[in-house]
């Protein structure tokens, strides 16, 4: 017998080790990533309890001065971290987005499923692809410098005469910067995520099942509308949750859009906001000096409640998207 | 009242290929006419054009004339030709979401039928028709997927009477299916065709001899022979045609 030379047997064993390596490291990332948020958490936790989540006053105390014993842990005195404002506002703000984002997503995708041909088709899918990429400060800039005095002076007026007949478009409008503009803001960002699933999703309906409803002589609309739409149900939903993961996590342009509101409740469509992931990107630098520590464990619980919140609506994004799959294999065709 | 269907000059193409170069037909009124031809002869695309589905593939393009009685059904809207005029296709294909009586349910419900009543009545006469009935009474709310595959296809069958088009096409209803199930959709046809004019394409041609009154001999995008289906089948007038019914090709 003929023996495989010794190069050969390392090559395969330096190939095994490399990909296991490879194939191993997003569960090690994500484990650490975890533990740390959650180490780091634990004196914050101590300290505030569930008024953490409850809580609006977002005080780092007094940095300068004495310290404050509580509970078993030491921070500034006068510190009080409720995060309730923050919470609230990533919520309320990426809701806002998906309610924007959910139509114009749902149309665009079926126009390009289902409506255009060719090179209009691809031109228009490669636009798409390329709104996902624009990185979010300079769709921040573009909130700034356009969409705020556009929500302050057209947009926010116009909706607070509808506000008559809606009670949640009374204003006063302000400033133009806050919870509305940081939700058209995550809207455009989001809308490019959920088109792109949702155009996939649509192009594998079999062509035999929309067949059965045209040759039913129904139109386009009732095809789509009974058919491919229901067909696609739960993948659409977790294109949704897969941009709605992506508007809770946005940072830099709803901090570049949304007021920084600071233990306030948002009051109205209009009202400036903070969400969490901006306040940790805007707040970090001021907590390090905070002798106690106490101020970047704060910080550390917010970012474990808005990984929670993200992880949770990843998982319920994949579950739904992975069950359509499943179906399509289950159908006798 | 089922009405005869005049076909002249009819040309088809996908992109630049031209599948179907000018087709005369006179298909009569309440007869089974069956399209029978080897693959690729163009029968499927002459179904296809009758209720303008030809046309829902993309490059796809169609001219000439179909009638249905004095009614021009390139004239227009699609959608309501495709009320007149209704399918079954190869594969069953009812609607995956929906269950069993809903997949009946819908058409009459988009055709303005509110009336539950009315809705119950008709879905179980439409089953009944189609020889299902008494098979899925019991299990109406049902997916459709759960049934098997001659069961769906008696179930498009049920669906496409339920909305009484005139005219029922059928693209090879049974070449998906199993043989037992292959006769009852060829009963079904044999009873329905007193209430509709049914064509009814096919690759096996002693379903041909079985079901139809009349049958066309296609090849290569033209009408070789029409006649009824005795003499297609026992005295055949074009070589070609016996050639293919005594198996030298296709």
């Amino acid at each position: 017998m003929r023996k495989v030379s010794s190069g050969t047997k390392t090559a395969d064993t330096v190939f095994h080790v490399a990909t296991g390596i490879a194939a191993s490291s997003p569960v090690v990332l994500l484990l650490a990533i975890a533990a740390v948020v959650v180490v780091q958490s634990i004196p914050s936790i101590r300290l505030m309890g569930w008024h953490f989540i409850t809580g609006i006053e977002w005080n780092v105390g007094d940095t300068y001065g004495a310290l404050m014993h509580k509970n078993g842990v030491t921070a500034a005195a006068g510190a009080s971290f409720g995060a309730l404002p923050f919470i609230v506002g990533t919520l309320a703000s990426s809701v806002i987005a998906l309610l924007i984002a959910i139509p114009v997503a749902l149309f665009t995708a079926l126009i390009l499923a289902y409506r255009l041909r060719g090179w209009v088709q691809w031109i228009l899918s490669i636009l798409v692809e390329l709104l996902a990429g624009i990185p979010s400060v300079v769709i921040g800039l573009w909130g700034m410098v356009v969409l705020a005095p556009f929500v302050a002076h057209g947009l926010g007026p116009a909706l607070t005469h509808v506000g008559v007949v809606i009670p949640y478009l009374r204003g006063p409008v302000g400033t133009g910067m806050g919870l509305l503009t940081s939700g058209i803001v995550l809207a455009v960002m989001v809308v490019p995520i959920i088109t792109a699933t949702t155009r996939d999703l649509l192009q594998q309906v079999p062509v035999l099942y929309r067949e059965g409803g045209i040759g039913l002589g129904m139109t386009t609309w009732e095809v789509v509308r009974y058919i491919a739409v229901p067909y696609i149900r739960e993948g659409f939903i977790g294109a949704v949750a897969l941009g709605w993961g992506r508007a809770m996590g946005e940072t830099m342009a709803v901090l570049m859009v949304s007021g920084n509101a600071i233990n306030f409740l948002p009051h109205n469509l209009y009202s400036p906001i903070s969400s969490m992931a901006a306040v940790i990107a805007s707040q970090l630098d001021s907590a390090m000096s905070d002798g106690s520590g106490m101020a970047v464990h704060a910080l550390s619980e917010l970012a474990l409640v808005l990984l929670v919140l993200t992880l949770f609506t990843n998982l319920l994004a994949r579950l739904l998207v992975s069950r359509v799959h499943h179906r399509r294999r289950g159908v006798r065709a | 009242m089922s009405q005869p269907i005049s076909v002249q000059n009819l040309r088809a193409w996908y992109g630049n290929q031209l599948t179907l170069k000018g087709i005369d037909m006179e298909l009569p009124a309440s007869q089974v006419t069956a399209i029978i031809g080897p693959s690729g002869c163009g029968k499927s695309t002459f179904i296809r054009c009758l209720n303008r589905m030809h046309e829902t593939v993309p490059g796809a393009r169609v001219e000439g004339d179909v009638h249905l009685g004095t009614e021009d059904l390139y004239k227009g809207d699609p959608v309501d030709v495709r009320r007149m005029i209704g399918m079954v296709f190869q594969k069953p294909n009812p609607f995956p979401t929906l269950s069993i009586f809903d997949n009946i349910a819908l058409g009459l419900r988009l055709g303005g039928m509110r009336n539950r009543g009315q809705l119950r009545e008709a879905v179980e006469r439409s089953l009944q028709m189609a020889a299902l009935w008494g098979e899925v009474k019991d299990r109406l709310s049902e997916p459709a997927t759960s049934l098997s595959g001659g069961q769906q296809q008696r179930l498009c069958i049920a669906r496409a009477i339920a909305v009484q088009p005139e005219v029922l096409l059928m693209d090879e209803p049974a070449s998906a299916l199993d043989p037992v199930s292959t006769l009852r959709v060829e009963e079904l046809v044999e009873q329905l065709k007193d209430t509709y004019t049914i064509v009814i394409v096919t690759h096996n041609m002693q379903q041909a001899a079985r079901v139809a009154d009349e049958t066309a001999f296609f090849l290569n995008g033209e009408l070789v022979e029409f006649a009824d289906t005795t003499t297609i089948f026992t005295n055949p007038g074009d070589k070609r045609t016996e050639d293919y019914i005594t198996g030298r090709f296709g």
